[in-house]
């Protein structure tokens, strides 16, 4: 315990001039501690946002109230008609920035339940201009049928209050989940196995 | 109108800051003392311009100018009059606006304290790093950058709009909760710019440190409020009778709150001893530091929160500043950090300075969980793409022991003497507090209290009452009502503060019970000993909301109302709990579901929750605790620090003479 004698308050120490008897260990520490600090802001910096956030809704465990409406190629589109799938009820706008982000993972989704047939996108608008949505589907791909919801009545019975909100409803109709803002395929993948496998509305 | 009002005000905030940097900067370089007087002076500018923004939001809010886009989204008509106010901070533009204007508050204070020091090159570095910290601030404000509280809508502006987030317009501490959390956050500003004045200046003596040490305290003290008020409003709005869940950004809030802790602690070694200068500087930088990445956290929607504002823009922007601010730091740290290094070594690990540093380790440790566990879910994913949560189990497992061990110094440490204790004045001393400590391991046994935790917890918690208390007595004693004041005595309020909130935690964590009981109009039910019934429900409207309100009485006593509101543009009901607060426990009601048939059953939800109410109470001492520490004591402060050991000074010192000094702001 060298004591260099540091009792006022405000010394005018002489600026580097080191004891020679300690080795100078500051700038190690320092560099260590700031690559660890680089790893970790590097590390947020590349995270997406984990936005899709679960949440309440009084529709949970209920039969989800009946969806129809014009689809964008003129057909009409039920949602009863997808019993036997899980459904994902997917409000959109082509407004909407994380609407655009999600669409990679909506398309990931389906892609891997394509073969299975065992689950399925359904798109609602949410305020938007159908022609517009169109040349934005043309655009980005994705062949899911889109509801076309002119009065937001789907909106409504919902209670979806912006997009990107998301429905998972069971094979029987019953709604599992709501997710508020953009979906994750990897999440989504996980909600839909354990729904699986708690059996839940098959 | 408004909106010109409020760009302009944040506009002349950021100009004013701007300036401040650089008059500094070139006074301070060129060495011209004029300049630096001069830079003083933008600090009432910056406060200027920010109470104008603030005043144009807060206009346009209560006039209800949906030509805003911020007006237009989060606002409404009907919209009551305080939550129009507290709107300004329910979102995330908003929000951003309050801590500019919390900062340039605290820039005024910093001036207006130092007004004879503004010459002087260490308080010139720190006013610069405050200003170069508002500069970041009102720049995310300006026009057209991420957070411009005062963007307009785009097209045709809104009749209406659709309100503030139903659980944000339900009570009134939504109103004091956020303020009081910014007081606390932004304040660290200040320690965090004295800090970096020090490193540059290369003046690592104490004497700034005594300087900012209240400062610490004052944002230590607001944070705490703000922490506790939020536990409080989950408590009452979220309804599910819990108040506090390890939610990423209640960790936010808490991370820095557990480093700013430790420093309070850590800088009394300094003060006495000189030891433990680059730790306590690293605290303080750390705090900061953390308030930044806490922001990130809450605004950057990275991690799922309740609380999480929306995804925006604003991200990217503050993860910058963090790495600006860290890597700064800590290349001054490497600059610097050999100077800093003590002169003096502990001598016995069982002294004051040993209890210290424990305490240090121990909150480190806590800080340490915590951010592991809140960084997790991201390691994770970036790791193998998986998307997980940390709950509470994982919080739950791992602070427990830790709470556990910071009881038991808080018991310890407030006896042990400076530099060496021995057992026998140890065993005098702490006669009392064992004594109390075994009385409330035997009384909560007796009244029925179970489980190994939860026993350590009450037996440690009484033996750390004891402890505090024993102080203040000795302090009264002496010092009449001057023993309530100074840093160590109201220290100890404080301690018995955190001490309620540690056994009210302990308890309603361990004995909380929650049922469900359906119910018709006229039917009782007995539910953990409590007689409910339900008599009916009121339809009511309100301008903002329309709520069905059960009428519930509890123990044939008084009748309260949870209730089920809901909101125009939000389809969701939100339920509100009504509590029947009480000394021993609370009886907490939620309306679970309702039909709009009067005749027909409700499910009402029943959570008892053993001493809650000592939780607000706990955080009232903490208040006072800590107003009470910031008045200065009875003694002088030492102006020289004793840092080298003197020969035949290191015998303990005798009890009286001990507390005495202890009692003032040594």
């Amino acid at each position: 315990m060298t004591s260099t004698i540091d009792a006022r308050p405000e010394p005018a120490e002489p600026s580097g001039a080191p004891d020679r008897r300690r080795p100078r260990v500051a700038p190690w520490v320092a560099l260590g501690l700031a690559v660890v600090l680089v790893g970790f802001v590097a590390l947020l910096y590349t995270r997406k946002g984990a936005d899709s956030t679960v949440a309440p809704s009084p529709l949970i465990g209920k039969p989800a109230p009946e969806v129809t409406g014009p689809g964008l190629d003129g057909s009409t589109v039920r949602l009863s008609a997808y019993q036997g799938r899980y459904v994902l009820l997917n409000f959109f706008a082509s407004w909407c920035v994380p609407c655009r982000n999600e669409h990679d993972d909506l398309l990931k989704f389906t892609a891997r339940h394509q073969a299975a047939g065992d689950a399925q996108v359904l798109a609602v608008i949410f305020d938007d201009d159908p022609a517009t949505v169109r040349t934005w589907f043309q655009k980005n791909g994705g062949t899911w049928p889109v509801i076309e919801d002119p009065n937001g009545k789907v909106s409504l019975d919902f209670g979806v209050r912006g997009p990107p909100e998301s429905f998972l409803i069971a094979p029987d109709g019953t709604v599992l989940t709501r997710i508020i803002g953009e979906v994750d395929a990897n999440v989504l993948e996980s909600l839909v196995a354990q729904a699986k496998k708690l059996g839940a509305g098959s | 109108m408004n909106a010109v009002l409020g760009q302009g005000g944040v506009l002349l905030s950021l100009l004013a800051a701007a300036a401040g940097v650089i008059t500094l900067a070139v006074g301070l370089v060129r060495r011209r003392p004029l300049l630096l007087d001069a830079a003083t002076r933008y600090v009432w500018l910056v406060l200027i311009g920010a109470l104008v923004a603030v005043a144009g939001m807060e206009r346009a809010l209560l006039t209800d100018d949906f030509s805003l886009k911020y007006v237009a989204d989060h606002s409404a008509r009907s919209t009551p009059l305080l939550f129009k106010i507290a709107t300004m901070w329910g979102a995330l533009e908003g929000s951003i606006l309050l801590w500019g204007l919390v900062l340039s508050l605290y820039l005024v204070a910093m001036v207006l304290r130092f007004r004879d020091r503004t010459r002087d090159p260490l308080f010139g570095w720190a006013l610069l790093t405050a200003f170069a910290v508002a500069v970041f601030f009102f720049g995310l404000m300006a026009r057209g950058a991420p957070a411009d509280p005062f963007a307009l809508v785009s097209g045709r502006i809104p009749a209406d709009g659709p309100g503030p987030n139903p659980l944000l317009q339900n009570h009134p501490l939504m109103a004091f909760h956020p303020p009081m959390l910014y007081l606390g956050y932004v304040g660290f500003t200040v320690p965090f710019a004295f800090a970096v004045g020090a490193l540059v200046t290369g003046r690592l003596g104490e004497g700034w440190l005594v300087e900012t040490r209240r400062w610490t305290l004052l944002a230590w003290g607001f944070l705490s409020i703000g922490i506790v008020l939020g536990a409080w409003w989950s408590y009452e709005v979220l309804g599910w009778g819990g108040f506090w869940a390890w939610d990423p950004v209640e960790n936010a809030s808490f991370l820095p709150w557990l480093t700013a802790t430790a420093y309070l602690h850590s800088v009394m070694v300094q003060e006495r001893r000189g030891m433990l200068r680059v730790w306590n500087l690293s605290l303080l930088l750390a705090t900061f530091s953390l308030t930044i990445l806490g922001t990130f956290f809450t605004r950057s929607g990275v991690l799922d929160s309740v609380h999480a504002f929306t995804r925006s823009p604003i991200g990217p922007w503050i993860l910058t500043f963090f790495a600006v601010v860290v890597l700064t730091v800590v290349g001054l740290i490497g600059w610097r950090g050999d100077q800093l290094r003590s002169p003096g070594s502990i001598d016995s690990p069982v002294s004051r300075e040993g209890a210290f540093l424990a305490n240090n380790v121990l909150f480190a440790a806590f800080a340490f969980v915590v951010l592991l566990g809140t960084v997790f879910p991201l390691l994770v994913e970036a790791a193998n793409g998986d998307r997980i949560t940390v709950g509470r189990p994982y919080f739950d497992r791992m602070t427990t022991p830790l709470g556990i061990a910071l009881l038991f110094l808080m018991a310890v440490a407030p006896v042990l003497p400076w530099r060496k204790a021995s057992g026998e004045l140890l065993s005098t001393r702490l006669v009392w507090p064992a004594a109390a400590g075994t009385a409330a391991l035997v009384l909560s046994v007796l009244l029925g209290a179970r489980g190994l935790a939860p026993l350590i917890a009450f037996g440690l918690a009484g033996f750390a009452g004891g402890s505090a208390v024993r102080q203040l007595v000795l302090a009264t004693r002496r010092q009449g009502w001057h023993g309530l004041i100074g840093r160590a005595n109201g220290g100890m309020i404080v301690h018995l503060g955190i001490i309620v909130i540690a056994v009210a935690f302990a308890a309603s964590q361990a004995y909380g019970k929650r049922a469900e009981v359906r119910l018709t109009p006229g039917q009782s039910a007995t539910v953990f000993g409590h007689r409910i019934t339900y008599e009916g429900f009121d339809s009511k409207t309100y301008p903002n909301r329309s709520a069905i309100e059960a009428k519930v009485r509890v123990d044939g006593g008084a009748t309260y109302r949870p209730a089920l509101s809901t909101y125009p543009f939000f389809t969701q009901a939100i339920g509100t709990p009504s509590v029947d607060t009480g000394v021993t426990e609370d009886v907490y009601l939620t309306l679970v579901s309702a039909s709009s048939d009067p005749k027909a059953p409700v499910v009402i939800g029943v959570n008892i929750q053993p001493l809650v109410a000592w939780l607000w109470i706990g955080g009232g001492f903490v208040a006072i605790g800590t107003l009470m520490a910031m008045v200065p004591g009875r003694r002088r402060r030492p102006t020289a620090p004793v840092s080298a050991p003197v020969p035949g000074a290191d015998d303990d010192v005798p009890e009286p003479r001990q507390a005495v000094s202890i009692g003032g702001g040594g």
